[in-house]
């Protein structure tokens, strides 16, 4: 019967049914066939409030709106293509290094395509670099800077594994100091590709001048603290997590709407009832998976998962090779926040018995679903570029599969050798 | 009358994530200059991540603009499409609506407790969003599937 039930619930995930009703749905069966009142469901939900992390979500989200409403991009391009645009590959490390700037900020919720990207695109084009590339490129970068603070999948991350109980916790600021090595490395490949993929093309390069870094300088004066104030905060352990979204949401809307006012005052309630929008759907999903873990965790899904899984699979490499598979299919079909809220309860438990540790669980589980982003054949930013770009998502498909491979190579790294995420960490 | 409806709502999921922010701001200036604090502000902060959920999802609701697995979409046309949206709406509708009945129950119960979350506020006024937001979002499925029907 429960077996029926679970195969329903699954069918109609698959048909498009939202996120949150699939996982209420199944928990409320698992509670129903384990004869546990279904009133339980609101004690599971108002778990959502024993977790100070979670008031960092939605200040965040708002503060990365903001910034995307603004033209934040326009002065970042330019600032770092001041600085970078020199050296050779130039403007191809200004696009990755911005992206994944922005990408850290707002959230991979393909804004960065849209805001930064349509920018870049043109600009690379004109600077020499093949058409194909430059479309692989800005596609690509779409989803970088995932990895870095204070990036929402990450923070959720965080929250999702806390609420596990684990032997081994994990800080939030631990989650972001590993964070910066992996992205440093998938930046740096992704520049050596790019110089040995336009080795023949004439490439136009920036030159450095001294008014021009000033001038860049001044006009990004207000938004260059901002990576200090989050990050600075975060680590030095001046302001918890949760206070340092507060100053940061702050600091942004006194930047965008007062100083530089590139977002009007009216305008702002509807850019935050969008942000609120998004993070209220996402808030949910994570009260019903509560409940959902919770049953999952009763039941003994997790040992029952590994004890399958073991008969299989004995030793640690071959797990993460596994995972990696599952992992990048789960990333190209789900959407990030579904695929974490999903897969953490059942993977994580799992991955602990095989001794994995959990933050660099969280850093592998991520550089999969930013590949994932523009894996074919669906993956949400191949769709959000060919609609920006007006391509068909087969040009698409032909011209980010060797970035997808360059990316691939650095996730094999990131995976097989722990040291590049646990590195400033004392684990 | 709708319309008003959907006013108050937005002003309120707004009012939300204002008021959380500003609660944040007090707390860290009261901490650092004042040495102070509120004592429940932390609490009450809290609980609004938990109405910011529900509001926020009853929106989204409205909208039809929920976390979905979307592959069939692109591929099926028109009639099967609609049969599939009616369907998942319908299904949609009966889940929140049985999660609305539970939660009510919970919150009835939690009533005649009368535990207290926060200052004065007692506990069952702070997880009334729950049934309430599970209750709208039940209709507005069914708003969908009509509407489904029709188009």
């Amino acid at each position: 019967m429960s077996s029926i039930g679970s195969f329903i619930v699954a069918i109609f995930a698959l048909l498009g049914t939202p996120l949150f009703v699939v996982i209420l749905a199944a928990g409320m069966l698992g509670f129903y066939f384990t004869d546990i009142p279904l009133s339980v469901i609101a004690i599971e939900i108002y778990r959502l409030i024993d977790t100070p992390l979670l008031l960092a979500l939605p200040l965040f989200t708002f503060a990365g709106y903001l910034l995307a409403e603004s033209k934040l991009s326009t002065r970042l391009v330019r600032l770092t293509q001041v600085f970078l645009g020199w050296m050779p590959g130039g403007l191809a490390v200004v696009s990755f290094v911005t992206c994944a700037f922005f990408t850290a900020f707002t959230g991979a919720s393909g804004v960065t395509i849209v805001a930064v990207g349509a920018l870049l695109y043109p600009a690379l084009v004109e600077a020499g670099y093949k058409d194909k590339f430059s479309l692989g490129l800005v596609t690509t970068s779409g989803s970088l800077g995932l990895l870095l603070a204070p990036s929402l999948p990450l923070i959720l991350y965080g929250v999702i594994v806390q609420q596990m109980d684990i032997p081994n916790p994990f800080t939030i600021q631990e989650l972001f100091l590993a964070g910066i090595l992996p992205a440093l490395l998938m930046i740096v490949l992704l520049t050596f590709y790019s110089l040995w993929s336009n080795r023949d093309a004439e490439i136009v390069k920036g030159k450095f001048s001294k008014a021009d870094a000033i001038s860049a300088i001044k006009d990004a004066r207000w938004e260059i603290p901002m990576p200090f104030i989050v990050l600075g905060g975060i680590y030095s352990g001046f302001f918890a997590v949760s206070e340092a979204a507060a100053v940061t949401a702050f600091y942004v809307l006194l930047v965008e709407v007062v100083i530089h006012r590139e977002v009007p005052l009216r305008t702002l309630p509807s850019v935050i009832r969008d942000a609120m929008i998004m993070v209220g759907g996402i808030l949910l999903i994570l009260g019903v998976s509560l409940a959902f873990t919770n049953f999952l965790i009763d039941a003994e899904i997790p040992q029952l998962l590994f004890e399958w899984i073991s008969i299989y699979v004995n030793d640690k490499i071959t797990f993460l090779i596994l995972l990696n598979i599952i992992l990048l299919i789960l990333g190209a079909l789900l959407d990030i926040f579904s695929a974490l809220v999903i897969m953490i309860p059942l993977i994580v438990p799992v991955a602990l018995r095989f001794g994995i540790d959990p933050v660099h669980l969280g850093i592998i589980f991520l550089a999969n679903m930013q590949i994932g982003y523009f894996t074919p054949p669906i993956g949400m930013n191949l769709f959000i570029a060919s609609y920006r770009f007006n391509r068909s998502i087969t040009e698409l498909y032909r011209a980010t599969i060797p970035f997808m491979l360059v990316l691939l190579f650095a996730l094999m790294i990131i995976t097989y050798v722990p040291s590049v995420s646990l590195f400033f960490l004392d684990r | 009358m709708l319309r008003y409806i959907h006013r108050f709502e937005d002003f309120a999921l707004v009012g939300a994530l204002i008021t959380m922010l500003a609660i944040a701001l007090m707390q860290i200036v009261l901490r650092n200059f004042f040495d102070s604090g509120v004592l429940w502000a932390e609490t009450f902060s809290r609980v609004l991540v938990l109405w910011l959920a529900m509001l926020g999802a009853m929106v989204a609701t409205r909208e039809a603009n929920h976390i979905n697995i979307d592959v069939l979409s692109r591929y099926l046309s028109a009639i099967p499409l609609k049969i599939i949206r009616v369907s998942t709406s319908l299904a949609s509708a009966a889940i929140c609506g049985i999660a609305s009945y539970y939660c009510y129950e919970f919150v009835q119960y939690e009533y005649e407790d009368a535990t207290i979350a926060f200052a004065k506020v007692p506990n069952w006024i702070c997880q009334a969003i729950i049934p309430f937001g599970f209750g709208v979002m039940s209709l507005r499925f069914i708003i969908h599937c009509f509407k489904f029907i029709r188009s």
